[in-house]
C-alpha cells in the first residue's frame, strides 16, 4: 500500500476526480502556477491546464459566489479559500445563497460545490491565519462539514465532498499536510457522516477532530501506561454527525472527552457533549470534558501560541479528571 | 420614603407577566436603571429595571405569574419600616422570598403558582445524593439505597464502581480496617431490612422445642434418589428432601402453617416453605410454594433457581412472599443445633443442625448413626406448646421413616 502525505492524498483526490470527470474544476488564489499557497494543487496545472485549474482574484465572496453559479449550472465545482479565516468574507455566500438554494427553490436546484480550505496554529501564523471556525459551519443547515485528519481520510472524504449534492466545506489542517500514511491504490469513497473509531478502549471516549485526533492517540497511549484504557473516535465529518458510532462508544466506556483546537466555548465539543449526555444519559459516569485551545486570540509569540492551544498533554489531563478520584 | 416596585406594563394588551428570578436580593442596594429581575410575558423574557435608587428592602412576589400594576417588590432606605407597604400589597399570586430565590432554575420558577411542590424540591435538591447518571441507573436496577453508598468519586460523587462494590461485597469484604481502627459499617437496605424485621419479631413471646431423629434413612432416600436422576436433573439435597417432609408435616398440623396478623391466626391450605439463603448482601428467605403438592425433585428444581437468583441478587418480590413457615439449615457449617429467630407473621421456624454420625442408644445397645438434631421456635401467641411438640414428632416420624410421607 502506497504512503502518501496529507497533502498528497489531497491533491490525489483532486486529480481522480479532475481525470475522470468534466464537470469538476478547480478555483481559488494562486493555486495554478504557485501551486496555492499550501502546495496542495501543484503540478495539476500541467496536466489539466488554466480552464481547469483557474486562478482568482483576491475576492473571497467571489470565489464561493462563481462556484455557487458554476454548480447551480451543473459543473462540480472544487474552490480552494486560502485560509479558513478568509471564509468570513464569503460568508453571505455560503451561509444565505449556496446553504440555501436546494431548499428555497423546493429541489429544482442543487448547489454541489466544494470549498477546500485549511487552518490551524502550530506554526505562528498569528490571530488571523489560523483559526478553526468549523463549528460556525455545523450551525448552518444546507451545509455539509468535513474535517479530515488522516491522508486516507482525507482523500476519500474529499472524492465523497466533490460528489455530494449539496455544498460542502471540507477543512484541512495546516500542520498535518506533511503527515504521513498508507492509502489503498484503489480509492475507496468514505461516506459522509461515518465517524472512524481509531482505537478501542474500555474506560474513557476521546472525540476528537482535526490535528487533536492524534494528540488524543498519543494522549491514549500514555494512559494505557497508567492502567486507563482510551477509545479514540473522529467523527470525521461534523454535519452530518455520527451520532450512533459516539453514543455506543460512550455507552461502552461511559466517561467521554471531546478534543479540538479550536476555542473550547461554543466549539462543536459543545454539541457533540449534548448529543451524548442525552443519548448516553444513564451511562455517564462522570462530567463530559472538554479539551480545546483557551479563549484569546491566538499569540503571534510562539511560546504563547503552544500555551493557548491545547496539546496530547491536555487530552490526558482531562481523561485523568474523568476517572478521578476523591 | 419606599416606593412600590409595581409589575409593568411592558407592551399593548400585556395582562399579566411572570417573574422568572430576581437578579438583586433583599438587602442589596440599587440603582435607578440596574436590571432588577427577569420578566417572562408571553411574548419576551427581559430584564426589568429598577425605578428608584435605594436598597431592596423586601421582594413580595419571588416567583411567579402576577397581574399588571401588582406590587412586586419594595424599595426604600437602610432599616425603613416597610411592613405597612408590604400588607398593603398582599403578594398575592406569588411566592413570598424565602430561600435565595435566585437558585431557583427558570423551568421550576413556571409552575411557581403551587409554592408546596417548589419547596419540596428546593429540599429534595439539599438532600440529593451526588451521583453520577451511571451510578443512579445501577442503583436503581440493583435497589440499592445510593445515600448509603460512600462516594469515592470529585466531591464525594458516588461513581458507578461505588455502587458495584457495595452491591458485589458486603460492606465487610471492603478495605480491611487497620489494626486497632473501629471500622464503621452503614447499613444497606437489606440489612436494614433485617434489623428492623428481627427486632419486630423479638416481640413476640417465644418458647423453643428440640428434637434429635435418626438420619438414617434421609439420607439414605436421598441416596437413592440421585441414583435414579435423570439427565438435566437438579440434584436434590437433604434439605429438599427434608422440605418435603416437612411439608407433609405441615399438612397434618395446620396450626403450625400458620401467620399472625394484627390478632388472628391466618390458618393457610398449602405449605409455602421459606428457605433461609445467605447471600453476599445478607439473609433472604425465598419460598417454595405449594412444597406439599410438589415432588422432591420439583422442590429441588425450584429450590436451585430462587437460590442462584438470590445470590445474583435477582430474586422479585413474590418470590419472598406468602411464606407460611420456613426452615432454617446451618448443617452445612458443622453446627450441631440452634434457636432461629421466628420469621413474622409466621407463626413457626425450624433451625436445623448438622447430619452426623453420633452415639445412639437403641434397644439398650449404643450404636453409631447418623443423627440432625432441630428446634422449633414457636409464637405462643398461636401455637401451645403440645401443638409444636406433636408438629415435631411428626417430623421425626417422617425423617426417619419418609414413606410415611406418603
Amino acid at each position: 500500500m502506497p504512503e502518501l502525505t496529507y497533502r498528497e492524498a489531497v491533491r490525489d483526490a483532486l486529480a481522480r476526480a479532475l481525470r475522470e470527470d468534466e464537470s469538476v474544476f478547480l478555483m481559488g488564489e494562486d493555486i495554478a502556477e504557485m501551486g496555492g499557497s499550501m502546495a496542495v494543487t501543484q503540478g495539476l496545472l500541467a496536466e489539466f491546464g488554466p480552464k481547469r485549474i483557474r486562478n482568482t482574484p483576491i475576492s473571497e465572496i467571489a470565489i464561493v459566489g462563481s462556484g455557487i453559479g458554476a454548480a447551480i449550472q451543473g459543473m462540480r465545482p472544487v474552490v480552494e479559500i486560502m485560509y479558513e479565516d478568509f471564509l468570513t468574507l464569503s460568508m453571505e455566500q455560503l451561509v444565505n445563497q449556496a446553504a440555501k438554494h436546494r431548499t428555497m427553490s423546493g429541489g429544482q436546484v442543487t448547489v454541489p460545490l466544494t470549498i477546500r480550505t485549511q487552518g490551524g496554529a502550530g506554526w505562528s501564523p498569528g490571530a488571523q491565519h489560523a483559526q478553526q471556525l468549523e463549528a460556525w459551519f455545523v450551525h448552518v443547515p444546507g451545509l455539509k462539514v468535513v474535517f479530515a485528519s488522516t491522508p486516507e481520510d482525507a482523500r476519500g472524504l474529499l472524492w465523497s465532498s466533490i460528489y455530494d449534492d449539496n455544498p460542502v466545506v471540507f477543512f484541512e489542517h495546516r500542520t498535518l499536510y506533511p503527515l504521513k500514511g498508507d492509502v489503498p491504490d484503489r480509492l475507496e469513497p468514505i461516506p459522509l457522516g461515518k465517524a472512524r473509531v481509531h482505537r478501542e478502549g474500555e474506560d474513557v471516549t476521546v472525540v476528537a477532530t482535526g490535528r487533536l485526533v492524534h494528540e488524543a492517540l498519543k494522549a491514549a497511549e500514555e494512559a494505557g501506561t497508567e492502567g486507563i484504557s482510551v477509545e479514540v473516535v473522529d467523527p470525521r465529518t461534523l454535519q452530518p454527525l455520527d451520532e450512533e458510532t459516539i453514543v455506543a462508544s460512550v455507552r461502552k466506556t461511559t466517561r467521554c472527552v471531546t478534543a479540538h483546537e479550536a476555542v473550547v466555548r461554543g466549539g462543536f465539543g459543545a454539541e457533540l457533549a449534548a448529543v451524548i449526555q442525552h443519548g448516553a444519559f444513564d451511562w455517564l459516569d462522570a462530567p463530559i470534558e472538554r479539551v480545546g485551545a483557551k479563549f484569546a486570540p491566538l499569540p503571534f509569540a510562539p511560546a504563547m501560541e503552544q500555551w493557548v492551544v491545547p496539546h496530547a498533554e491536555d487530552v490526558l489531563e482531562a481523561i485523568r479528571r474523568t476517572v478521578a478520584r476523591g | 420614603m419606599a416606593v412600590e416596585v409595581k409589575l409593568p406594563r411592558l407592551g399593548q394588551g400585556m395582562e399579566s407577566g411572570t417573574i422568572v428570578r430576581w437578579l438583586k436580593s433583599e438587602g442589596d442596594a440599587v440603582a435607578r436603571g440596574e436590571p432588577l429581575y427577569e420578566l417572562d410575558t408571553d411574548k419576551v423574557t427581559q430584564e426589568v429595571e429598577a425605578e428608584a435608587d435605594g436598597v431592596l428592602l423586601t421582594i413580595v412576589v419571588a416567583d411567579g405569574e402576577v397581574d399588571v400594576g401588582t406590587t412586586v417588590a419594595v424599595i426604600g432606605a437602610q432599616d425603613e419600616d416597610v411592613s405597612e407597604l408590604v400588607a398593603a400589597a398582599g403578594g398575592d399570586g406569588g411566592v413570598p422570598a424565602a430561600a435565595p430565590v435566585a437558585a431557583v432554575p427558570v423551568a421550576a420558577a413556571t409552575v411557581a403558582a403551587v409554592p408546596v411542590p417548589m419547596e419540596e424540591a428546593r429540599e429534595e435538591r439539599e438532600e440529593r445524593v451526588k451521583a453520577s447518571p451511571l451510578a443512579r441507573r445501577i442503583a436503581r436496577e440493583r435497589g440499592i439505597e445510593l445515600s448509603l453508598v460512600t462516594g469515592t468519586g470529585p466531591e464525594g460523587r458516588v461513581v458507578a464502581e461505588d455502587v458495584e462494590q457495595a452491591a458485589a461485597a458486603p460492606a465487610a469484604l471492603a478495605a480491611p480496617p487497620s489494626p486497632g481502627e473501629v471500622e464503621i459499617v452503614q447499613l444497606t437496605s437489606i440489612r436494614r431490612t433485617i434489623a428492623r424485621r428481627l427486632t419486630e419479631a423479638w416481640e413476640a413471646p417465644v418458647f423453643q422445642l428440640t428434637v434429635t431423629a435418626d438420619a438414617t434413612e434421609l439420607a439414605g432416600t436421598r441416596e437413592r434418589m440421585l441414583q435414579l436422576l435423570g439427565e438435566g436433573d437438579v440434584k436434590p439435597t437433604v434439605n429438599d428432601v427434608l422440605t418435603r417432609l416437612v411439608a407433609a408435616a405441615l399438612m397434618r398440623h395446620r396450626a403450625v402453617n400458620a401467620l399472625f396478623i394484627d390478632g388472628a391466626i391466618h390458618r393457610y391450605p398449602s405449605a409455602n416453605v421459606g428457605i433461609a439463603v445467605a447471600t453476599p448482601n445478607g439473609l433472604v428467605v425465598p419460598v417454595v410454594r405449594d412444597a406439599d403438592r410438589k415432588s422432591v425433585q420439583e422442590i429441588a428444581a425450584a429450590r436451585a433457581d430462587l437460590v442462584s437468583r438470590a445470590r445474583e441478587g435477582k430474586l422479585q418480590l413474590a418470590d419472598l412472599e406468602e411464606g407460611t413457615f420456613t426452615i432454617s439449615n446451618l448443617g452445612m457449617y458443622g453446627i450441631d443445633q440452634f434457636v432461629a429467630v421466628l420469621n413474622p407473621p409466621q407463626v413457626a421456624i425450624l433451625a436445623v443442625g448438622a447430619i452426623e454420625e453420633r452415639p445412639l442408644a437403641v434397644d439398650g445397645e449404643l450404636e453409631i448413626a447418623p443423627t440432625m438434631t432441630m428446634t422449633l421456635t414457636c409464637d405462643h401467641r398461636a401455637i401451645d406448646g403440645s401443638e409444636g411438640a406433636e408438629f415435631l414428632r411428626t417430623v421425626k416420624t417422617l425423617i426417619e421413616a419418609p414413606a410415611l410421607a406418603l
